[in-house]
């Protein structure tokens, strides 16, 4: 049989998607502290680590963390990485200019928090760099208060 | 192969329409402990791990890698199954697979759905109409998923045309439906971890809430359900060493027809209701558990209906009674918890539907009933042997696990 090339059937699917994910206790209150400039990690009662954000179960330990504390606001960058293009509507575009993307981890923890970072030429960004958090002006509890980190 | 028994259960402390407390994890992680404490193990004990939840419906295919933490899987091997309402079954045997065949000891599965985080309707519909759409242009019959989209209400547009089939070739009737439907409710208000329930409801007060297609009544239809249930299995020697008891695997099966969920297999005019591949299921899986007569050695039946007629319609087609008895049992009052043959005591689907352990609790009740761990809704008489069944894929899927209170011999 002669193989067809052009045939194709496209049909338009008339849905939307809409998904309401409940936060549960623990980011309900890590967001809660957004708005008092305070980021909550938890910590596990068994190795004693702590994580950022505050989460209900520390893995390794299997254990329930049930103890909420205040971390620091300042840590290091651990990894990073450069954009040079960003995501809209699922379209790959080219980005206003280069921005920094940073794996942090917070004085005192045992996790990295994922954050932009500003105020740092490409030749000054290593492993290790002193970083602290910047705040938006006005804080809505939520997850895009924590703007930036910035040097310290 | 080696023999596999079911030796722990949990729950989520309830199931119910939303959880509004907790995330998905969080919810899971309920379960995973329920069943550490019924069985005094923990996550040493545990060889891999086996995950289920529904397509599409919250959107999340990858919680057993995301959500590690949260059912003690780190470090251990862990696989999801999603085969549509069946989902938890096949997660069952998945985990039969692992520990007959040798490769491991002690498994444990974990199953959920949180349906209040995304739309059911537009779940299953997103589901429904790529896979017709490319069922269609592989020249595949439709007509029996494309009901889906034809009707109004999803799968209750759908299971319609299965019902009306139903009432047709049995000679029940629409009040039959509605008095299988309260026996549930009634069974579901004795289980704690059961959803809609109702001491009270009577084919008379179920008669009375609205027709939503013909002859399926609002009174009819499964709730859509929060909640996880997990499991542990074991191989018998590892059992003998953790478990005081077990219900043990004697058989199981799965089978789907065309996508038509009619009868290829046996003719040519599709019929919902005909149902072939739960025959066939059947009787692989007694033939497998040494059952001749499951009509005399069957002590109770958990059934996956996510609609009242199907309570009746699949007793007959798993052969716990003839073609067109069903209904007859239903008023003779043998498939009461106390009956001949007591059917989902639990209350069945048609009272808790957390799509990802349906077809899960259809095996972990029966084997609360071979245990004798079921509590206010412990059936009446002796359970040996129990018939748990799971149905969905394109309405043509089913899957079916016999238990019994012995390990099989031979
Ligand atoms: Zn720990």
């Amino acid at each position: 049989m002669e193989a067809p090339a052009e045939n194709f059937f496209t049909p338009v699917v008339p849905l939307d998607f809409v998904y309401n994910y409940r936060v549960g206790p623990y980011i309900e209150r890590y967001l809660r502290g957004f708005k008092d400039k305070k980021i909550l990690g938890s910590k596990c009662p068994g190795c004693g680590k702590v994580v950022v954000p505050a989460r209900m179960y520390c893995g390794p330990c299997n254990r329930r963390m049930e103890e909420l504390v205040e971390v620091s606001q300042e840590g290091s960058l651990e990894n990073y990485t450069i954009g040079h293009v960003i995501l809209e509507k699922g379209a790959i575009k080219p980005a206003k200019g280069p921005y920094m993307l940073g794996l942090i981890n917070l004085d005192g923890t045992d996790s990295l928090l994922l954050g932009r970072v500003e105020g740092v030429s490409v030749a000054a960004a290593k492993p290790g760099l002193r970083v602290k958090a910047v705040w938006k002006e006005e804080l809505d509890g939520d997850f895009k208060d924590l703007d930036h980190f910035e040097p310290v | 192969m080696r023999n596999v028994g079911i030796i722990g259960i949990g729950y989520t402390p309830v199931f119910v329409s939303k959880r509004k407390d907790v995330n998905i994890a969080e919810m899971i992680s309920e379960a995973v402990e329920d069943c550490f404490a019924n069985t005094g193990l923990g996550p040493d004990d545990i060889d891999a791990m086996v995950f289920g939840n529904m397509h599409t419906f919250e959107g999340v295919n990858m919680p057993h890698l995301w959500a590690a933490d949260y059912i003690a899987s780190l470090g251990k091997p862990v696989m999801r199954i999603a085969t549509g309402g069946t989902t938890g079954m096949s997660a069952i045997h998945a985990a039969y697979y692992h520990i007959a065949s040798g490769l491991h000891d002690v498994v444990m599965v974990v199953c959920f759905e949180k349906q209040s985080e995304g739309d059911s309707q537009v779940g299953l519909m997103g589901i429904v109409t790529p896979e017709i759409m490319a069922m269609l242009q592989a020249g595949i019959d439709i007509s029996g998923s494309s009901g889906m989209g034809a009707l109004a209400g999803g799968s209750a547009g759908a299971i319609s045309f299965q019902a009306s089939s139903y009432l047709a070739r049995s000679g029940a009737g629409i009040e039959h439906i509605d008095g299988m439907a309260a026996l549930e409710r009634r069974n579901a208000a004795k289980n704690p971890y059961a959803h809609l329930k109702d001491a009270n409801a009577t084919a008379e007060s179920v008669a009375r809430t609205a027709l939503i297609s013909y002859p399926i009544r609002f009174g009819h239809i499964c709730p859509t359900s929060d909640g996880a249930t997990v499991a542990i299995l074991a191989s018998e020697e590892k059992a003998a060493e953790l478990a005081d008891g077990a219900a043990w695997i004697h058989g199981l099966a799965n089978c789907a027809s065309d996508a038509s969920a009619g009868n290829i297999l046996e003719g040519v005019i599709t019929d919902p209701a005909e149902q072939m591949p739960c025959q066939l299921a059947a009787k692989q899986a007694f033939e497998r558990a040494g059952i001749k007569d499951p009509k005399k050695e069957i002590d109770c039946v958990e059934i996956y209906n996510g609609f009242a007629h199907q309570t009746l319609m699949f007793l007959e087609k798993l052969g716990m009674c003839e073609v067109g008895e069903a209904h007859k049992l239903l008023d003779a009052g043998e498939l009461e918890i106390n009956g001949r043959c007591p059917v989902n005591a639990s209350g069945g689907v048609v009272s808790t539907n957390a799509i990802g352990t349906s077809a899960m609790n259809r095996v972990t009740e029966c084997a609360l009933q071979i245990l004798g761990q079921a509590g206010e809704h412990q059936v009446e008489k002796d359970v040996h042997k129990a018939l748990s069944h799971g149905w969905g894929g394109l309405m043509q899927y089913v899957t079916i696990t016999v238990l019994a209170d012995k390990p099989r011999k031979g």
